[in-house]
């Protein structure tokens, strides 16, 4: 990186030496003296201050880190170290909880569910909002705005507003505890910002391509399939794995849609980790929290670089 | 901009594909199909997404005019938004909802912008955005109960604060309104200003870095730098950021379901948890549907002041 942080590096301690009369007009003169001494007091207040940001970016890196160390010792000791008059901090080692997972609930089901649903929820977002996108982007047309202002607004409304009649509308069609269910709520809840983030994509890309394209005879949807989706491949990716996350982070339409493990998504089979009078067995849940996790975290450093954009729905081009 | 993009080759997978170069323009097609094309491509989407909004919108409005009780429905017209008004439950969450997504949010954004000022020309930015990242990757679900072990049932809050001595004795977590509050917004806090930082980190990186220099040359405290060059930049997305969090906080119900249930009496129940438990703990869905609508007309009402003009004006 060619800059350095305002409070330290090299620019801090050349601009009161060499080149800075600016603020300095009305005063006398420094002597070197003086001008030594000054330059000395920005040094150590240059350290002070980096001192002082590592110590808060520190502070803040273990109090992300620690709860999510101590969740995984929670996965890995024994259920009597859990819930204890005194909470033990040395535990001893265990894998209690991956037996149990997997020979006491129907894990294979719960992970079934949750690919099945957000696959193919991706997938009906991404059929719907590519050519959504760009009609949004690239024709005008009458009611252009209040369309994309629509597919946007969508987003703002809280789950729950919806929740009784998409949760009838499922009852009536007889698809309750079902994950074709699943992943239609998922699809829905998700276009508005696979839309957004396509649009915004595409927005950049540059008309003269498009153009000679069309010279060359090619039809409008040759044009957006073989033109326009592989120049906007990053975008896609990102809107697809901004999906995905979101639909394995949902829990209100899951919790009502679903009922049994024919749905159960592992977001809300958590909550089904207990055992009647045992309570909640948390050494299980803290191990599939963790199994949830990590294709979660290898999804997002796939598109690290685009996170930004994509999460404000391409507002904030990163 | 599309506008200042340098004129491109024509794509070669087109120009090269066996003499397409030289076939004739396609034929045109006639006008009205092609002005219908762009509501084409656009109508799936906003087909599938009514079935999800007006749908819904009309059927919570149908159903909230009844008494409904299993499958016998009473119609009873507007005693349901009568009682609705009436109702301190109902006032309350709203003022729950309030109240927590406002601390949450003011804290988040605090935290968020103050990291990502120290954090953005630090040569170790990459590190830290992964670090700071990690409470974002867990689901929600999974995060309210590493809190609720947390606070509640492991206890280990309560211990480490006696540890450092700040009190004296466990804390009931669950049984005092501060303190049952408070365990949602860290819960928040924890999982979600990763949000804000990574969107705050790139703004602030994708400010001309020779502005800054030539500010800081000419001895501009980073204080000024901040407030005078970045925060101006900055804004927009700020309210952006800010909007589709407060959007997220509104709506809170995972950490509520999962950490207090609405306890102690009530006052950490948000109007989402509200919502919920009239109609899928006391069945009594035409006042939940009453309280859905009271909340869609809301939205919509805010969305239009607040949102379009973020949004839409903001890009062309």
């Amino acid at each position: 990186m060619s800059t350095v942080h305002p409070t330290t590096g090299p620019a801090a301690d050349a601009a009161p030496g060499t080149a800075a009369p600016a603020p300095s007009r009305k005063r006398p003169p420094m002597t070197d003296a003086e001008r030594r001494a000054r330059k000395r007091r920005r040094r150590r207040s240059a350290l002070a201050g980096s001192v002082l940001r590592y110590l808060i970016l520190g502070s803040w890196a273990i109090f992300c880190l620690a709860p999510v160390v101590w969740f995984l010792s929670i996965g890995l000791r024994p259920r009597t170290e859990i819930i204890t008059p005194q909470p033990i901090y040395w535990p001893s080692f265990s894998l209690d909880a991956w037996h149990m997972i997997w020979a006491d609930w129907p894990m294979g089901a719960y992970l079934r569910n949750s690919v099945l649903a957000i696959v193919g929820s991706v997938i009906i977002d991404l059929a719907l909002a590519i050519p959504a996108a760009y009609s949004l982007a690239r024709y005008h047309y009458k009611g252009r705005d209040d369309i994309g202002f629509y597919i946007l607004s969508t987003r703002m409304m809280a789950p729950a507003i919806v929740a009784i009649p998409i949760f009838f509308l499922f009852k009536n069609l007889n698809l309750l505890d079902s994950v074709w269910a699943l992943m239609l709520v998922y699809a829905a809840l998700n276009l508005s910002l696979v839309t957004w983030i396509i649009r915004s994509y595409m927005l950049d890309l540059p008309h003269e391509i498009e153009d000679a394209a069309r010279t060359d005879g090619a039809s409008d949807l040759s044009v957006l399939f073989l033109v326009i989706v592989p120049m906007c491949a990053p975008g896609i990716v990102t809107a697809a794995v901004i999906a995905a996350i979101f639909a394995i982070n949902e829990f209100l339409f899951t919790l009502l849609i679903a009922s049994t493990q024919n749905a159960y998504t592992l977001s809300v089979a958590l909550a089904n980790f207990t055992g009647g009078s045992d309570g909640i067995i948390y050494n299980a849940i803290a191990l599939v929290a963790f199994i949830a996790f990590l294709p979660i975290l290898l999804l997002v450093l796939v598109v690290q670089k685009h996170l930004s954009r994509g999460l404000t729905m391409g507002a904030v081009k990163g | 901009m599309a506008t200042f993009a340098p004129a491109s080759e024509p794509p070669p997978a087109d120009a090269g594909k066996n003499g397409r170069a030289v076939r004739k323009p396609a034929r045109r097609r006639p006008a009205w199909r092609r002005r219908l094309f762009p509501y084409l491509l656009v109508a799936p989407a906003v087909l599938y997404l009514l079935t999800i909004t007006l749908y819904p919108g009309i059927y919570a409005i149908y159903q909230s005019l009844f008494f409904v009780r299993f499958d016998t429905w009473t119609f009873v017209g507007l005693d349901n938004y009568r009682e609705l008004m009436g109702d301190e439950e109902f006032w309350m969450a709203m003022w729950n909802t309030v109240v927590i997504g406002g601390w949450a949010l003011a804290i988040e954004f605090t935290i968020a912008l103050t990291l990502a000022v120290l954090a953005y020309r630090d040569p170790f930015i990459r590190g830290w955005r992964i670090v700071f990242l990690l409470p974002m990757l867990f689901m929600p679900s999974a995060v309210s109960f590493i809190w609720k072990l947390a606070f509640n049932d492991g206890r280990v809050i309560s211990d480490l604060l006696m540890g450092i001595g700040l009190i004296d004795g466990p804390l009931d977590f669950l049984g005092n309104v501060g303190l049952a509050r408070l365990s949602l917004i860290v819960t928040d806090v924890w999982q979600w200003t990763p949000f804000l930082f990574i969107i705050f980190v790139a703004a602030l990186q994708g400010q001309d870095p020779e502005v800054e220099e030539a500010a800081r040359l000419d001895g501009a405290s980073w204080w000024k730098l901040f407030w005078n060059i970045s925060l101006p930049i900055m804004k927009p997305i700020i309210a952006v950021a800010l909007i589709l969090r407060a959007i997220d906080i509104t709506t809170m119900f995972t950490s509520v379901f999962i950490i207090t249930g609405g306890t102690p009496g009530g006052t950490t129940e948000t109007i989402s948890y509200f919502i919920y438990r009239i109609g899928f703990k006391t069945f009594n869905f035409g006042y939940a549907s009453a309280a859905s609508f009271v909340m869609l007309v809301i939205t919509i009402v805010v969305a239009q002041l607040f949102v379009k003009r973020f949004f839409i004006t903001s890009r062309a």
